[in-house]
C-alpha cells in the first residue's frame, strides 16, 4: 500500500488489518477469530489473515491485543498481493457502508513495464481526490515527498539491519526481521520511523561486534520463502537453534525497499515524483512478480547470504505466495545447486499447522547439507 | 463423454489452430477473427481426469480449475495445442503462464503464451478504458507475431457477430430449460461441449436444441432454483437436483451464464469491444470492479424466474466466491429465498447418495 499518499495530507490516519492480523496470531488469538469468522460462515479455505480480521471485527475488537481496529471513512486496498485483500474489504464496504477504492496492479512478468506504471499513478490521483472529497483537506504533493525521504532513510537502515545477516555467525534471525515488518508497514513516512531503525541497525552491528549473536554456534544457514509463521516464532527460532541451524533470511523480509525480481535497496527516492517512486515500488513484495523473477533474487540472495539450503512453506493461507513454489524449490535447488524442502504451515492459522510434520522435513534438509559438505570433502 | 484431444484433431484436420484460453472470460472473439479456435479450458473433469502432471506442479490446495488446466497443458493431449492465452483472471491463475512453460520446458515443448492485464477497477476511473485498450493492441500485435497472421477489422466484426448469436442462443436455451421444455443436464452438456468447439459448431448446436425445445411442451410444475458457482454442477448434482423435483430455472454460474450473459454491440475495433463489454458484461466474483452488482443480479434472476431457492455449487479453494457466501446468505435470508451449499472439490469421489439425501432435505425445505 502506498501509505505515503496519506501523509500529503493534513489530518488523515491509516490502519492495516494484515499487520494486525499478523500480530494477533503472534500473540496467540489468530485461532480464536479464526473460529469466529468460521462461526458466521467464513470458510476455513479463506486466508487467515482475512479470518482474523473478520472475527475481531464482527466480535467489536475482543480478544484483540489492540482491541481490533477503528471504523475506518474510506477502505483503500489494493490487488498486487492479492485480490483476497479486495474481497476482504468488500465485505467492511457492505456491512458499514464505506467507500472502498481498489487500486489495480498489473502483475510482473517481467519487470515494471512504463505504461503499467502510468497507469497506477493514474489511480493514485483518483485516490488522492477521493480522499480529498471524504476529508475536506488539500492534498500536498511535497508532505509526501518528505515522506518519502523519511522511509528511503528507514529502509536503508532496515536494509542495513538485514543485512546483518551476511556475517558469520548471523548477527540475526529472519525472526528479528518479521516483527521488524510491523513498523516498516503501519508507519511508513510517519516522523521517528527512520530514527527506529537506525538504531535498530547500529545495536544489531554493535552486538554483532561484541560477539553476541543469536545461534551463536550456527552451522546451517537457511533461507524461509514465505510470510512469517507468526503463531510460531519463539518455537522455531529456538527449536532451529537447538539444532544449529538459523533462518538467517527471508523472501518476506528480503524483498523490503526492493524492486521486483531484488532483494537490493532500490528504492532510494531521489526526490523526483513520489507518485512515479511510489508506483515503481508497487510491485516489490514478491506475490506480485513471477517465477523467474522470485527465482532471480533467491539465487542472488542465496550468494549474498551463504545460503546452506532452502526451506520453502507452503502456506495455505496464502495461494498468491505458494502456488509457484514447487517449480521455484525445483530450479533454485538445481541452481544454484543447494537443498531445499517444503513444509506445511499457515502463517496465522495454527491449527494447519504440524510442529513435528515441518521439523522432520528441516531435520532432513539439514542432513542433506551435511552429505553435501561431506561429498565437497 | 467429451474428447478433447478429438476436438483439436477436428480443428487441425480442418487446417485451423487450437489455441488453449484460460478461463473465466478469454477475448475469444479476437482469437476467431484471426482464423483459430479458441477452447476455454475450464470444465474439464472428463478431459483431464487424473492429476498426476499438475500434482508435480500445484499443490492440492489449489482449485479444480487450475489443477485441471495444468494437467491439460501438460499432458500428451495437451501438446496438441497451437497457443496459449491468459488473462489475470484470479490470483491463482494469473501464477500460472511460467508453471507451465517450466513444466512445458520439463518436457521439451515450447508453446506460445500470449498474456494480458484487465483492470480490475471501474470503467469511470482514470485510465481504465485506456490501460484496456492497449492491452488489447499489445494482443493484437502479439498474436499477429505469435503465429504469423494479420489482424482483420472486417474478420473480427463477423467474429463478434457469431459470438453475439452464439450467446443469444445459449440465452434462449436457457430460458426454454427454464420453462422444462429441455432439461438442465443437457443443457449443461451443449454449454461445456462448446466451450471445447468452433463457435459455428456451438451455433448450430444451440439452433438444433433451441429447435427441438421450442417443439417440447413446457412443464410448470416443478420447484424452481437457481444455481451459482464457477464450474457447472456435475451431473451427479444436477440428477439429483432433478429427481428430487426441482428444475434449474436459472444460472449464475461462471462457465455458463456469467460467460453469455452479455451482448456487445458489433465493431471491427477490438479495443472499443473490449472495453465496451469490460463495462456492460455480467457480474463476477472474479471482475472486482462487479462487486457492488453481482448480489443484485443474482436477487433479480431468482425474481425473474420465480425461484423459490438458490443452490450454491462451491468451488473448494476459490476464495472469490467463498468471501461472498456470508454475504450473499444474509441476503437470501433477508429476502426469505432459501438457500443451500454444496461443496465441489478435484478430489471428490462419487459420494452421489449423500448428496442425493442433501438435495432432497434442500427440495423438502423449498416446500416450507
Amino acid at each position: 500500500m502506498p501509505a505515503e499518499i496519506f501523509s500529503g495530507f493534513e489530518n488523515v490516519v491509516f490502519a492495516v488489518p494484515e499487520s494486525h492480523a499478523a500480530l494477533s496470531a503472534a500473540k496467540g488469538v489468530g485461532m480464536l477469530q479464526c473460529e469466529k469468522a468460521e462461526a458466521a460462515g467464513y470458510s476455513m479455505d479463506i486466508c487467515s489473515y482475512a479470518r482474523i480480521d473478520l472475527g475481531t471485527a464482527m466480535s467489536g475488537g475482543r480478544d484483540s491485543p489492540t482491541f481490533g481496529l477503528p471504523r475506518p471513512h474510506l477502505l483503500v486496498s489494493n490487488n498486487n498481493n492479492c485480490s483476497l485483500l479486495a474481497k476482504w474489504f468488500d465485505v467492511y464496504h457492505r456491512e458499514w457502508g464505506v467507500p472502498h477504492f481498489v487500486i489495480d496492479v498489473p502483475f510482473c512478468y517481467e519487470g515494471q513495464k512504463d505504461r503499467d506504471r502510468e497507469y497506477i499513478v493514474a489511480q493514485y490521483r483518483d485516490l488522492i481526490r477521493t480522499v480529498e472529497h471524504l476529508s475536506g483537506q488539500t492534498f500536498d504533493l511535497d508532505r509526501v515527498r518528505e515522506a518519502l525521504l523519511t522511509t528511503r532513510e528507514a529502509t536503508r537502515h532496515y536494509k542495513r539491519f538485514i543485512d546483518c545477516a551476511a556475517s558469520r555467525p548471523s548477527g540475526i534471525t529472519a525472526f528479528d526481521s518479521f516483527v521488524q515488518m510491523a513498523p516498516l508497514l503501519t508507519s511508513r513516512g510517519r516522523p521517528g520511523i527512520d530514527r527506529h531503525f537506525e538504531l535498530l541497525a547500529e545495536e544489531t552491528e554493535e552486538r554483532m561486534r561484541s560477539g553476541l549473536f543469536p545461534v551463536p554456534r550456527e552451522r546451517y544457514r537457511l533461507f524461509w520463502d514465505s510470510i512469517a509463521p507468526w503463531h510460531q516464532l519463539r518455537k522455531m527460532s529456538t527449536r532451529l537453534a537447538g539444532l544449529d541451524a538459523n533462518i538467517i533470511a527471508a523472501s518476506y523480509t528480503s524483498c523490503v525497499g526492493s524492486h521486483e525480481g531484488s532483494y537490493e535497496f532500490l528504492q532510494s527516492f531521489d526526490g523526483g515524483d513520489p507518485l512515479e517512486a511510489l508506483a515503481r515500488a508497487q510491485n516489490f513484495s514478491v506475490c506480485p512478480y513471477g517465477l523467474n523473477l522470485r527465482v532471480n533474487a533467491m539465487t542472488r540472495a542465496a550468494r549474498h547470504y551463504g545460503i546452506d539450503g532452502f526451506v520453502f512453506a507452503s502456506n495455505r493461507s496464502c495461494k498468491v505466495y505458494s502456488i509457484m513454489q514447487m517449480d521455484c524449490m525445483r530450479t533454485v535447488s538445481q541452481n544454484p545447486g543447494m537443498p531445499a524442502v517444503m513444509i506445511d504451515v499457515d502463517h496465522a492459522d495454527v491449527r494447519k499447522y504440524s510442529e513435528e510434520g515441518a521439523f522432520t522435513r528441516i531435520e532432513a534438509l539439514l542432513e542433506r547439507i551435511d552429505a553435501v559438505r561431506r561429498r565437497a570433502g | 463423454m467429451i474428447v478433447l484431444a478429438d476436438a483439436i484433431n477436428r480443428i487441425h484436420d480442418r487446417g485451423s489452430r487450437a489455441v488453449g484460453c484460460f478461463p473465466l472470460y478469454p477475448p475469444v472473439e479476437l482469437v476467431h477473427s484471426f482464423g483459430m479456435v479458441p477452447l476455454v479450458l475450464w470444465d474439464m473433469k472428463e478431459a483431464a481426469p487424473s492429476l498426476d502432471e499438475s500434482d508435480r506442479h500445484l499443490q492440492a490446495f489449489a482449485c479444480s480449475v487450475a489443477r485441471r488446466l495444468a494437467e491439460f497443458i501438460l499432458s500428451k493431449d495437451g501438446a496438441r495445442l497451437d497457443g496459449i492465452l491468459m488473462y489475470n483472471a484470479c490470483d491463482t491463475l494469473r501464477n500460472m503462464p511460467e508453471i507451465l512453460q517450466s513444466g512445458l520446458s520439463e518436457k521439451g515443448r515450447r508453446l506460445p503464451i500470449l498474456r494480458m492485464h484487465v483492470p480490475m477497477i471501474p470503467a469511470d476511473r482514470t485510465d481504465a478504458r485506456d490501460y484496456l485498450a492497449a492491452r488489447v493492441v499489445e494482443l493484437v500485435c502479439g498474436m499477429e507475431e505469435a503465429f504469423g497472421v494479420r489482424f482483420s477489422a472486417g474478420k473480427f466484426r463477423e467474429s463478434v457477430r457469431v459470438y453475439n448469436e452464439m450467446r443469444g442462443l445459449a440465452r434462449r436455451l436457457e430460458s426454454l430449460a427454464a420453462e422444462g421444455r429441455m432439461s438442465y443436464r443437457e443443457f449443461s452438456r451443449i454449454i461445456r461441449t462448446g466451450h471445447f468447439s468452433p463457435v459455428e459448431d456451438q451455433v448450430s448446436e444451440l439452433s438444433a436444441a433451441v429447435k427441438q425445445a421450442e417443439a417440447s411442451p413446457a412443464d410448470p410444475n416443478k420447484r424452481r432454483i437457481i444455481v451459482t458457482g464457477i464450474l457447472s454442477p456435475p451431473d451427479d448434482l444436477i440428477d439429483a437436483i432433478e429427481g428430487a423435483g426441482m428444475r434449474v430455472a436459472g444460472n449464475d454460474i461462471a462457465s455458463q451464464a456469467r460467460s453469455y450473459g452479455h451482448e456487445t454491440a458489433e465493431t471491427g475495433d477490438p479495443a472499443e469491444f473490449y472495453t465496451g463489454a469490460y463495462r456492460i458484461r455480467r457480474a463476477c466474483t472474479t471482475l472486482l470492479y462487479t462487486a457492488d452488482r453481482r448480489i443484485g443480479e443474482l436477487c433479480a434472476l431468482v425474481g425473474e424466474r420465480d425461484a423459490r431457492g438458490v443452490l450454491f455449487v462451491g468451488e473448494k479453494f476459490c476464495e472469490y466466491e467463498y468471501m461472498e457466501l456470508p454475504y450473499l446468505r444474509k441476503i437470501l435470508d433477508g429476502k426469505k429465498i432459501a438457500h443451500m451449499e454444496i461443496e465441489i472439490a478435484a478430489g471428490d469421489q462419487g459420494g452421489a447418495a449423500s448428496l442425493r439425501t442433501r438435495v432432497e432435505a434442500f427440495a423438502e425445505l423449498l416446500d416450507q
